[in-house]
């Protein structure tokens, strides 16, 4: 006989089911006591989700998933995380039973479990010490313009934060949900690939409100500028450093240390006798706090200017800084000061020593360099080392002479393995080939706009031990001399009221579309692409907001009267605005934006409301994200957040290995159901937006997608009709015909752009096109499985 | 024939222990012969001469329906072929549906051939193909070597590879 349990008579009472989760269903409270003695009146009314869990939201995105199946394309064919394998996944699944697919995800989950942390670990770092500084009540104050300062926390967390102590809080949160989502990428845990991708997108989230929480504590701790569209301008370019003066460099992303240098420096007036500039969004970050910082440049500029040997210097933070940094600044003979916990370096923690001390042991050499966990103290040891420094280091900040490279490259054997381990196949063998003969034409190709993204893998692959990345900085120089340009430094958040002059004009098509250029400096072809996209957007009046790397790009090119984009367009949020909003952090502010036309422009409550604001976002804000160099584990959670909220992105050809792209299939039909909540009908859709993930393998590949993918459902016709113009005329430029997908974007005659008019009929005509019914508000919330 | 023409181009994308097979102009032509729904997909890397018109006149030569990606699709319309303009990654991932019924709307392909797409979206795709898509063959007739690929052209010099693919698309008389 088999005896099993005895089920009970009568379900308990679940308090976590779908009746709680009911579309509309708004718990409100009318009193509620919240500190001892004290009676509030909360009004905010509170959707249905408040700090969601990891399957609060697992139905919103099974409707995302279901209409942009993951795209997988494996890196490696082998799971290699546990000692039950290595497995190979072909066609087979692993000793824990894996498929290849959920293997896929778990790597995608994983990536942006650390790309999450990261941004997490940074805003706790910076909240944890505001407070120190200024205490957990200090006030949350954007300015008279920003009542919404936190659109991602309040729509999350279901509340708003007042106080520094409320992002502390906001963070506990975060942390939680990424213990629970890393935990799922442990063998033997999660085995469907789609509740991977849930997850991942879950995390995207929990990155989109860690960016938020650090970019707002920055903002108002530190009065960097508030939603300011008129942020000064700052000094950008290698040729803007003075090499005369002491030269301080940070790298990395957190904007502490190089706040404190400068603080330093002001507060011992030797504001004007001192260079401190940054590379990466340390740079954006320590320009927005003190505008004398200057910008080296993106990601890119890291080798060829350490090797430059023009810092005296160098302070690490976080995140993006080349491991070998410490190996590379000791031939040049450059200090090196970690000054957090994510990257110690292996060298002795000073923090407890006295600056003079310290001081002391890096110029006599008696350590390799120092950790220094207290901001204060980097602030005044790096200015005094910088100081004795500079004179003595004056001739190594000289790279050697052209005709040393020339003789270098004549020992090239020509074996060609430093272009077959090049990321992107360029011409370097070519370049030393044709130095060996005074003709130095080929590296400065490489040099200019950083075709060569300076990785150094050339270097450690050539059997002569050629420096490569010194030759090629060493004919750069001259180039680098006229590098000077001016990047608008960071404003921060989009402010309410400028959501309230564009949310319509967006909302309908009349503003074509908000093009978000972020990301990484792992270009296919060097960073003038990124700014040619740019300014093809803006003169074409979409809305193009910027941050780290992609925003520096964008300020390395110059049109013929020399001037950068920036010092062209205006830095408000509207037509042809271009803004840089900030650093990485400040992504969160571009997603906010989107939130915040929902809330402002149609009124529909943040708190709790995680779905009903991502449907709006998805069916009616025509935004864009372009990744163009997306290269970290950071940059995938930032673009798997934003798709949750429904904003799709164009990553570069280097994207693809992510190994997870979520891609839309036009040849369904049945994908693009919608219900038009006005009416409660389910009717045909659109593929608008097609893709959520999309790689271009070129940039005119990714101009015309990302045109398209701005095409959204509520479109008025006269927004349709400027949408499918610049589609249509983008297509030409770059295909040189119609897109012959454009029938799936004409829903009735009123849509065709009346320059292409003719030629649209003619293909509608060929397709057998029928115009049918626009839903009036399109959503995918009450479709089958809510 | 020295190892060095069989690891792959960027040695980095090395997968697993499935390796592309070797394939000469000869072997290529007879997976082509074989194949009953063939698909050539030419990339942005052979969008000018001399490679476009080697690639135009495999394509004539056995009457393959062609697919291009990115931006080369104009300059193989100028050439005179009819080609379907797609992404790289959209065809891979129509190519990996069985239920996809292939450009011509007559069933799923059942060998791909690719030609000049960017390498390491290439190989990506390649991949995708290798593990999903277990009802099609994919050949590669770059002048890289494609590990991912079930059959692949060697790492070739340019010469090399013209003579290869001039070979492929001579008229039979």
């Amino acid at each position: 006989m088999i005896v099993v349990a005895p089920k009970p008579k009568t379900e308990p009472k679940k308090f976590k089911d779908d009746f709680w989760k009911t579309k509309d269903f708004k718990i409100s409270i009318g009193k509620i006591v919240e500190k001892e003695g004290e009676i509030s009146e909360e009004k905010t009314p509170m959707g249905p989700t408040p700090k969601p869990h990891v399957t609060d939201l697992r139905s919103w995105d099974m409707k995302l998933l279901g209409r942009y199946e993951p795209f997988y394309a494996p890196f490696c064919d082998m799971c290699c995380l546990c000692t039950f394998g290595k497995c190979d996944l072909l066609n087979k699944k692993g000793a824990c039973g894996i498929s290849s697919e959920a293997q896929q995800a778990r790597i995608v989950l994983l990536a942006c479990n650390i790309g999450t942390a990261a941004h997490a670990g940074h805003a706790r770092h910076l909240v944890h010490h505001l407070i120190g500084e200024l205490g957990e009540d200090y006030p949350l104050d954007l300015g008279l313009n920003i009542d919404i300062e936190a659109p991602i926390t309040r729509t999350i967390i279901g509340k708003k934060p007042e106080n520094l102590g409320d992002l502390a809080k906001t963070l506990n949160y975060v942390e939680e949900q990424l213990s629970h989502l890393l935990s799922a990428c442990h063998t033997g845990q999660e085995g469907s690939s789609l509740d991977f991708e849930s997850k991942a997108l879950h995390s995207g989230v929990m990155d989109d409100l860690a960016r938020e929480v650090g970019d707002i504590a920055q903002i108002v701790a530190l009065n960097m500028p508030k939603g300011d569209g008129d942020a000064p301008l700052v000094e950008m370019g290698v040729g803007t450093i003075d090499n005369d003066k002491p030269v301080i460099l940070c790298i990395g992303h957190n904007v502490v240390p190089g706040a404190s240098i400068m603080d330093y420096l002001d507060e011992t007036g030797q504001e004007e006798d001192f260079e401190v500039c940054g590379i990466c969004c340390a740079a954006i970050d320590i320009s927005r706090y003190n505008d004398r910082a200057k910008v080296v440049g993106p990601l890119s500029r890291q080798l060829k200017f350490i090797r430059s040997g023009v810092a005296d210097v160098i302070i690490v933070d976080e995140q993006c800084i080349r491991t070998d940094v410490l190996e590379e600044a000791q031939k040049k003979n450059t200090a090196v000061i970690a000054t957090t916990d994510k990257m110690c370096l292996g060298l002795p923690d000073m923090t407890d020593k006295e600056p003079d001390i310290i001081v002391s042991k890096l110029l006599n050499n008696e350590i390799e360099g120092a950790l220094i966990l207290d901001s204060e103290k980097v602030g005044e040891v790096s200015v005094k080392v910088a100081k004795i420094l500079a004179p003595k280091r004056e001739k190594l900040k000289l790279l050697p002479e052209l005709d040393e490279v020339q003789k270098m490259a004549a020992e090239c054997t020509e074996c060609g393995w430093c272009n077959r381990v090049c990321p992107n196949s360029k011409p370097m063998m070519e370049a030393v080939v044709a130095a060996r003969d005074g003709d130095f034409s080929g590296f400065e190709k490489l040099y200019l706009n950083d075709v060569c993204y300076s990785c150094g893998r050339c270097e450690q692959e050539c059997e002569r031990e050629l420096p490569l990345m010194s030759m090629l900085a060493k004919v750069g120089e001259k180039l680098a001399k006229t590098e000077k340009f001016n990047i608008r430094a960071g404003r921060g958040p989009v402010q309410d009221v400028e959501i309230r002059r564009v949310g319509a004009p967006i909302v309908l098509g009349d503003i074509p579309g908000v093009i978000a250029i972020v990301g990484c400096s792992n270009y296919p072809d060097g960073g003038k692409e990124v700014a040619e996209m740019a300014k093809e957007f803006l003169e074409r009046n979409y809305i193009v907001v910027a941050t780290g790397c992609g925003a520096m790009s964008i300020g390395e090119y110059l049109d013929e009267e020399g001037k950068t984009l920036y010092e062209q367009y205006t830095g408000d949020f509207d037509a042809r605005g271009l803004l840089n909003i900030g650093s990485c952090v400040s992504n969160a502010h571009i997603s906010g934006a989107c939130i915040k036309i929902a809330n402002i422009f149609a009124k529909k409550p943040l708190e709790g409301n995680f779905e009903e604001i991502a449907d709006y976002i998805l069916n009616r804000v025509g935004a864009c994200g372009i990744a163009w160099g997306a290269y970290s584990q950071k940059a995938a959670a930032i673009a798997t957040g934003v798709n949750r909220w429904g904003i799709p992105v164009v990553v570069g050809p280097h994207g693809s290995k992510y190994r997870r792209l979520y891609l839309g299939r036009t040849d369904k039909k049945e994908n693009w159901k919608i219900k038009d909540m006005r009416t409660g009908k389910i009717m045909d859709g659109e593929p608008a937006p097609e893709h959520l993930v999309y790689a271009a393998e070129n940039m005119g590949e990714a101009i015309v997608m990302t045109a398209k993918l701005c095409i959204r459902p509520t479109d008025t016709g006269k927004g349709r009709q400027i949408k499918l113009n610049h589609y249509i005329d983008l297509y030409k430029r770059y295909y040189g015909r119609l897109p012959p997908d454009i029938h799936l974007f004409v829903r009735n005659e009123k849509d065709i752009p009346i320059t292409y008019k003719k030629d649209v009929k003619e293909i509608l005509e060929e397709v057998g096109w029928e115009p049918r019914e626009i839903p009036q508000e399109p959503s995918l919330m009450g479709m089958d499985g809510d | 024939m020295t190892n060095e023409r069989v690891i792959p181009w960027q040695p980095t994308v090395i997968a697993g222990p499935k390796q592309a097979l070797l394939v000469t102009p000869e072997t290529a032509e007879l997976m082509i012969k074989k194949a009953k729904k063939p698909l050539f997909i030419l990339g942005p890397l052979v969008k000018e001469d001399p490679l476009r018109t080697y690639a135009t006149k495999i394509a004539e030569k056995w009457n393959l329906p062609v697919v291009t990606t990115a931006d080369a699709y104009k300059p193989f319309y100028d050439k005179g072929l009819n080609p379907t303009a797609y992404g790289v990654v959209e065809i891979v991932n129509l190519l990996k549906d069985p239920e996809w019924q292939g450009v011509d709307g007559e069933g799923q392909h059942d060998l791909v051939i690719f030609m000049g797409c960017i390498y390491y979206i290439g190989s990506q795709g390649l991949s995708s193909l290798k593990h999903y898509a277990p009802h099609l063959k994919t050949l590669t007739i770059c002048k890289f070597f494609h590990s991912n690929a079930d059959a692949s052209f060697p790492n070739l010099k340019d010469e090399e590879w013209f003579k290869y693919l001039e070979k492929m698309g001579e008229t039979v008389s």
